[in-house]
């Protein structure tokens, strides 16, 4: 039993430790938005917050979150109305959508830590991160919408 | 923590016969029964907790799926493989027939209840400058706190004559400077208190500091850094390889959160080292660790974010279109940046791999291990992790990131046998974790 | 988006690839009231607005006027979507177009995404096709439902429907009013022959209130809270999961031996499953199972499988690029297509000055996101339910009826949300193992799941390519004859033969592996020559891959055209604006072509103007290449033009694409927000293909298979872009592929203007530059 909490929920899941993250939240715990495209690390589109942290889960192993807290794109915001995720349906980000979850939980993690980014700082980060519909352009623009939108509020706040 | 230990078995070729058998031998000192242990008072045995974690005791004395000091924790040696004894209160297999003063002797002397000699697997020789009071306080909370479970002891696995105890007299009467740690006057008190730490209850020097033949520390190379377990334990000397020098201020963050943010996290067997024990320590002692080690390393004042070091480091990582030039850079680029990545500044947890330890240490062990096997939630920063690599790319890709890192972003000279150490790492590396 | 094979092939009798019916999706238009041909308890997702995906289910009485909508009682409306959902967001696009004729509220509009019922006619999304096949289709459905709703309040008021309007969903004659859920409350049956709905008078384009106008497509916001269900989503009470074990070869292999004995040891291991496909889809696949996925794939890898392998397991791409330039020699072979003038013999007899090249395209991967899987199980009625995200339904059913041996109307597929679609899931084989391996654990439900080595392995890749082109001058350095031979691993060749059309020469052809080359340029006599290549065929499957053959002959085309045109001392794009003349062959028709090659000129000529060609003033080895095409094909062309600026480093010969332009004529733009998306991925899809994407073959499988070797475009190559459409009032036409064509010959075109290094295969490395800069 391997127990961490995901969304604010306490899990154990009764799976084989060596089980990459992604399969346990998917198909264990059966929160299927977090989504599987390479395996290897190198697409993103696993990609959650352990931690807080951008992490790909489908190169983590289940024993080694043992104790974390891990957010996925459904435990985000309970409305999905997180300032990034406004920015993504404002500007009409997704086609099929698939990379997405991944995408927003890529640029969460890098508002939190460089909230106004530049271009060189978008493009180094979400670099990792494959859009096979080649999305870059308004993600580009989603993230630059978005760190405004969040620096704002703090200001405001 | 550590799988590989050194003990000095050997010592045996070289001991002079006749005194030796007197130096060897040891009494046993009489069992005792829990009834006859008076009561502890509960401030000593959370004194004794706390000092507990931060020897990691737990650490040696777990099996990998064991109950907590239950013993049986592997060890492999040069030599074969020696399994840790039971360190719970059970009368039969673990220590409950230990009074405090056969406890006090195992600590500062190596020599058990019965008076068989411990292989200095067993940090006796740093345990040897703790005090009395530490060292009750210890026992106290060990008989207190841990619940008693009788085990099985595994057999050592080492060949005659080297599983002959009493011969472990010998490595003592050569190397150990049994004793209590005498203040250095030319220091403050703080200092003090770290170098007690430091060299006795934390050991550091077990694994930082060079062994000889025979297994012992090398005295006069303390703290100059050695491999463990296929792992780097750098230099907490001058010696040092950071780019950036250490201040206090980094060790203390080091000690208390598993990282810095310009020198690198704790991992390997360095991760419980911190986690399981170091900051536990109240603050004040982790202040003097700081102090102390910083005094040692040669650290500086100075604030790192300034450092031309770091500025230039982090201009290196700003993203190039080129990037796929390079096969390692644009794994790189695609694989690790998102994570390693920073921009005017470095966050914690965003490691910048310019400056960090392991691209600039003289080997790439430890490097290549985070790569194959990442970090764990109590590894490096607590409750994070890093993803493992070992399935996703090969030998040759990790070679190309590892190579990337080092030349272009460390600025080093190359690491001479980096690939024939990733494929050995990926198949002999102890795992990670 | 693949292709654009329902224009072809809704009618396979059809007699000529422009001869297209609409009898596929007018069946049962006139049966009323019928609902979904399976339980809508399903779990499938259909409505990718639900949370769940459930559709939007009926209240009260319905009106359903033709197949493709229902009206309830509240005036909501239900929009049925054959097409499937891969980035396009064509649910939107086509429920605007029924909303805007029916006059409803946009608000009140669902949209489902149906079962594979063989109601709905064939099913096939690709081509770029769906808003252009759909546009007339869902206008005549829409302005039934309105006439229909008109007539029976202006029936309950006693005066003329035609004094009657409606708007937002209420008929009013300027006195009464009604809505449509008063109207449909009260009961209201009525249909239309095939005959009346053709006679209904449509609204005009000016007034046209919802398309061309900005919306949010409705599967968006389930695309950025992860409640959107793809394939790899499904779940099946009860599934046990399975990873394919894949033979050496795609084609010929069969397994000789399994021993699963180290995988018992493997916690959660079920069973090994050796196939046996009588469809012959998938010789020689074996299917581990595990009661967890990881459980398959772990005993996948301890699991030992010897094969006798097909003979094509050494193939290399070489081998199949040197058979095609066989093929190009040997002028017996391939198809002639039905230009003006396919004689160029005379031509070329007579010509003053002849030039030739050759061209080639490395295979390239879809790397669709999601790797290709489906869920297979036989529901308590005893149907096969297949449970997947696909692009061509009617072309995998009989294969799925032929494999688990069950009629065709015994199995319905529940299209998911497309983690991609780029033409993959054109072809649906991976269906196939899935199905046979519930089949042989007697219907239990499966759901295979592909590994991305495993997809990439056996994707249906764009075939490698070689092509010949010539062009013949006479003394005044007019052109008087081209010539364009194009070989290839021929996809429509492999999967559905019997869809090919016939070139003059009586020989069938592929238009997926030669559109494009039938370019609207003047050039006198022009022959086009398709031909297979059959070791490309038998050693993978030739799949369509966004853009298809104009991805790939384009480059040829539009590289030549810049070729010839320094060969007379012409500026490339005058060179072409000499030669889009409108004229004869190239004048264009009604309903889809009207004005021809004039519009292609327009909007070489807008992105000439937009990107500043020719007068920029640029700094050395920096320059700007042009390109221009119709997009997929003659039948239904997207006037197309791309501009790309770039610059060269001459020392490590990185080629720095600092911006590119695009201008369209898609006729009417339906959805402008979408429109501009699929136009941008495209481009970039483009240029991924330009620069970054190839692999080969060796050993007789792709050596490509994942992100560590395998380097689409990403965030940090993505150059600025500028894209403009024409505005337009004429048939909307395709968006999903055009943006691809002009890319590649506009970055060839860009170097050689940069640095005067011509580069002829794809794709274009730095050192591929850098020799060229040295040749
Ligand atoms: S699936 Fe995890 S990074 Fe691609
Ligand atoms: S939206 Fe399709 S992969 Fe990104």
């Amino acid at each position: 039993m391997i127990k961490f909490e995901i969304n604010g929920r306490s899990v154990s899941v009764d799976a084989d430790p060596d089980t990459p993250l992604l399969w346990a939240i998917r198909d264990e715990i059966g929160l299927t938005g977090t989504k599987f495209g390479c395996g290897i690390g190198m697409c993103g589109a696993c990609t959650v917050h352990v931690g807080g942290r951008a992490t790909r889960s489908c190169i983590t192993a289940l024993s080694d979150v043992e104790g974390t807290k891990i957010t996925t794109i459904e435990g985000l915001d309970d409305q999905a109305n997180h300032p990034v995720q406004e920015a993504w349906r404002n500007l009409r980000v997704p086609q099929c959508g698939y990379c997405q979850s991944g995408q927003i939980m890529q640029a969460v993690a890098l508002l939190q830590d460089i909230p106004a980014p530049t271009d060189d700082d978008i493009d180094a980060v979400m670099t990792g991160n494959l859009c096979r519909c080649m999305t870059y352009p308004r993600i580009r623009q989603a993230v630059r919408e978005a760190a405004t939108a969040m620096t704002g509020a703090q200001d405001n706040g | 923590m550590l799988k590989t230990l050194f003990f000095g078995a050997l010592a045996v070729g070289v001991v002079g016969a006749a005194g030796f058998g007197v130096y060897a031998y040891k009494p046993a000192i009489d069992p005792v029964t829990a009834n006859q242990r008076a009561a502890f008072d509960p401030e000593v045995v959370e004194k004794g907790r706390v000092l507990a974690a931060a020897g990691y005791c737990a650490t040696c004395h777990t099996a990998a799926d064991g109950e907590a000091y239950a013993g049986n924790y592997a060890m492999e040696t040069g030599f074969g493989t020696l399994y840790s004894t039971n360190l719970t209160p059970a009368m039969e297999t673990g220590i409950g027939s230990y009074s405090a003063e056969a406890f006090r002797r195992a600590m500062h002397e190596g020599v058990d209840r019965e008076g068989r000699h411990l292989f200095p697997a067993f940090p006796y020789d740093h345990f040897t400058k703790m005090t009395d009071d530490d060292v009750d306080a210890i026992y106290a909370y060990i008989m207190t706190e841990i619940a008693p479970i009788e085990t099985e002891q595994k057999p050592n696995e080492l060949p005659f004559p080297l599983d002959q105890r009493f011969l472990q007299a010998g490595w003592k009467l050569l190397f150990a400077d049994l004793g209590r740690f005498e203040p250095d006057g030319e220091h403050s008190d703080v200092w003090n208190r770290g170098a007690y730490l430091a060299e006795g209850l934390t050991h550091c020097g077990a694994c930082h500091t060079p062994r000889n033949v025979l297994g012992a520390e090398k005295t006069s190379e303390q703290y100059a850094g050695a491999d463990i377990d296929k792992w780097s334990a750098p230099a907490l000397t001058a010696a040092n390889a950071s780019s950036v020098p250490w201040t206090a201020a980094e060790f203390k963050s080091y000690l208390v959160n598993g990282t810095t943010d310009y020198h690198g996290v704790a991992a390997g067997p360095m991760g419980p080292v911190v986690h399981d024990g170091v900051r536990e320590l109240p603050e004040d002692d982790m202040d003097a660790l700081a102090v102390y080690l910083a005094d040692k390393v040669g650290a500086t004042q100075d604030d790192p974010a300034q450092s031309e070091v770091v500025l230039a480091s982090l201009r290196k990582n700003q993203p190039d279109p080129q990037y796929r030039r390079d096969l390692g850079e644009r794994l790189y680029a695609t694989a690790c940046a998102s994570c390693h990545y920073n921009t005017a500044q470095i966050s914690q947890g965003r490691p910048d791999l310019g400056i960090n330890s392991a691209t600039n240490l003289e080997t790439p062990n430890n490097l290549i291990h985070v790569i194959l096997d990442g970090l764990n939630a109590p590894e490096g920063i607590a409750g994070v992790v890093m993803p493992a690599f070992r399935g996703a790319l090969n030998d040759a890709e990790i070679t190309a990131i590892a190579a990337y890192l080092r030349d272009d972003r460390a600025g080093q000279p190359a690491w001479p046998n980096l690939a024939e150490t990733v494929s050995d790492l990926r198949v002999n590396g102890p795992a990670g974790h | 988006m693949g292709n654009k094979l329902l224009s072809r092939f809704t009618n396979s009798s059809s007699a000529t690839p422009n001869d297209m019916t609409r009898r596929g999706f007018l069946v049962s238009m006139t049966a009323a009231g019928v609902a979904f041909g399976f339980p809508r308890a399903s779990s499938a997702a259909m409505d990718p607005a639900a949370p769940n995906g459930v559709p939007v289910e009926s209240v009260g009485e319905t009106f359903e006027p033709t197949l493709w909508y229902w009206i309830d009682s509240e005036g909501r409306v239900n929009v049925n979507i054959i097409r499937a959902e891969m980035g396009q967001h064509v649910g939107t696009a086509i429920a605007r177009i029924l909303a805007d004729e029916l006059e409803v509220a946009w608000e009140d509009v669902n949209i489902t995404h149906v079962d594979s019922a063989e109601k709905w006619g064939t099913m096939v999304t690709g081509g770029s096709w769906s808003v252009w096949q759909s546009w007339p289709i869902y206008r005549q459905a829409g302005a039934a439902g309105r006439t229909a709703l008109i007539e029976a309040a202006a029936t309950g008021w006693g005066v003329d429907p035609a004094d009657c309007t409606a708007r937002d969903g209420t008929v009013t004659d300027g006195t009464n009013s009604i809505t449509y859920a008063e109207l449909v409350s009260a009961g209201l049956s009525r249909s239309f022959s095939e005959d009346e709905l053709k006679a209904l008078p449509l609204k005009p384009h000016s007034e046209l209130r919802l398309v061309g106008k900005d919306v949010t497509a409705l599967d968006i916001a389930n695309k950025t809270n992860g409640k959107a269900i793809y394939g790899l989503d499904a779940k099946v009470d009860g599934m046990v999961y399975g990873v394919p074990m894949l033979p050496p070869t795609r084609l010929g292999s069969s397994v000789t031996s399994v021993d699963d004995s180290a995988a018992k040891d493997v916690k959660g291991y079920l069973q090994t499953l050796t196939l046996d496909d009588p469809s012959g889809t998938v010789p020689g696949w074996v299917v581990v199972l595990g009661e967890t996925l990881m459980a398959a794939k772990w005993a996948s890898q301890v699991i030992k499988v010897e094969w006798a392998a097909g003979d094509t397991a050494n193939v290399t791409e070489a081998e199949i690029n040197g058979l095609s330039r066989a093929l190009i020699a040997d002028t017996t072979k391939g198809a002639i297509l039905a230009t003006e003038t396919p004689d160029t013999a005379d031509a070329f007899d007579k010509a003053t000055n002849v030039i030739e090249a050759e061209y080639t395209t490395q295979t390239v991967l879809h790397f669709q996101l999601e790797p290709v899987n489906a869920t297979v199980f036989q529901n308590e009625d005893g149907i096969w339910e297949i449970h997947t995200g696909n692009q061509w339904q009617s072309l995998i059913l009989p294969t799925l009826s032929t494999a688990l041996g069950v009629p065709a109307d015994r199995i319905t597929m529940r299209t998911y949300m497309l983690g991609g679609g780029f033409g993959r899931r054109l072809n649906g084989d991976y269906t196939v193992p899935a199905a046979l391996a519930s089949k042989a654990v007697g219907g239990k439900p499966v759901k295979l799941v592909f590994f991305r080595e495993d997809d990439a392995q056996f994707d249906s890749p764009r075939s490698p390519s070689v092509q010949k082109l010539r062009m013949a001058f006479d003394t005044d350095n007019a052109v008087v004859g081209m010539e364009h031979h194009a070989a290839a691993g021929w996809p429509t060749g492999v999967v559905v033969p019997s869809f090919m059309p016939k070139g003059v020469n009586g020989e069938p052809y592929d238009p997926f592996a030669i559109d494009g080359a039938d370019h609207w340029y003047s050039v006198g006599a022009h022959r086009v020559r398709a031909i297979s290549n059959d070791l490309a065929n038998k050693t993978f499957r030739p799949g369509w891959l966004r853009s298809v053959g104009p991805g790939w002959t384009n480059f040829a085309v539009e590289s030549f055209m810049d070729e010839a045109a320094h060969q007379v001392g012409a500026d490339p794009v005058e060179f072409r604006l000499q030669h889009l003349k409108a004229e004869g062959y190239n004048a264009g028709s009604a309903p889809n072509a009207v004005g021809g090659a004039s519009r292609q000129a327009a909007v070489l000529r807008k992105v000439a103007e937009m990107s500043g060609y020719g007068t920029a003033e640029l700094p050395a080895d920096t320059a700007i290449g042009i390109a221009t095409t119709f997009g997929q094909a003659r039948s239904m062309p997207t006037w197309t033009a791309g501009a790309v600026q770039v610059h060269i480093d001459r020392e490590t010969g990185e080629i720095d694409v600092q911006k590119m332009w695009l201008a369209f004529d898609c006729g009417t733009v339906v959805d402008p927000d979408s429109a501009h998306a699929q136009c941008e991925g495209a481009a970039l899809w483009g240029l991924s293909m330009a620069l970054y994407e190839g692999t080969t073959f060796e050993n007789g499988n792709v050596v490509d298979r994942n992100l560590a070797t395998y380097t689409p475009l990403r965030m940090i190559d993505t150059p600025e872009m500028d894209i403009a459409f024409v505005e337009s009032t004429e048939v909307p036409v395709g968006l999903g592929e055009p943006g691809t064509t002009v890319i590649a010959p506009a970055i060839a075109n860009a170097i050689y203007n940069a640095v005067g290094a011509r580069l002829r295969s794809l794709p274009i490395r730095p050192d591929d530059v850098l020799a060229a800069l040295n040749a």
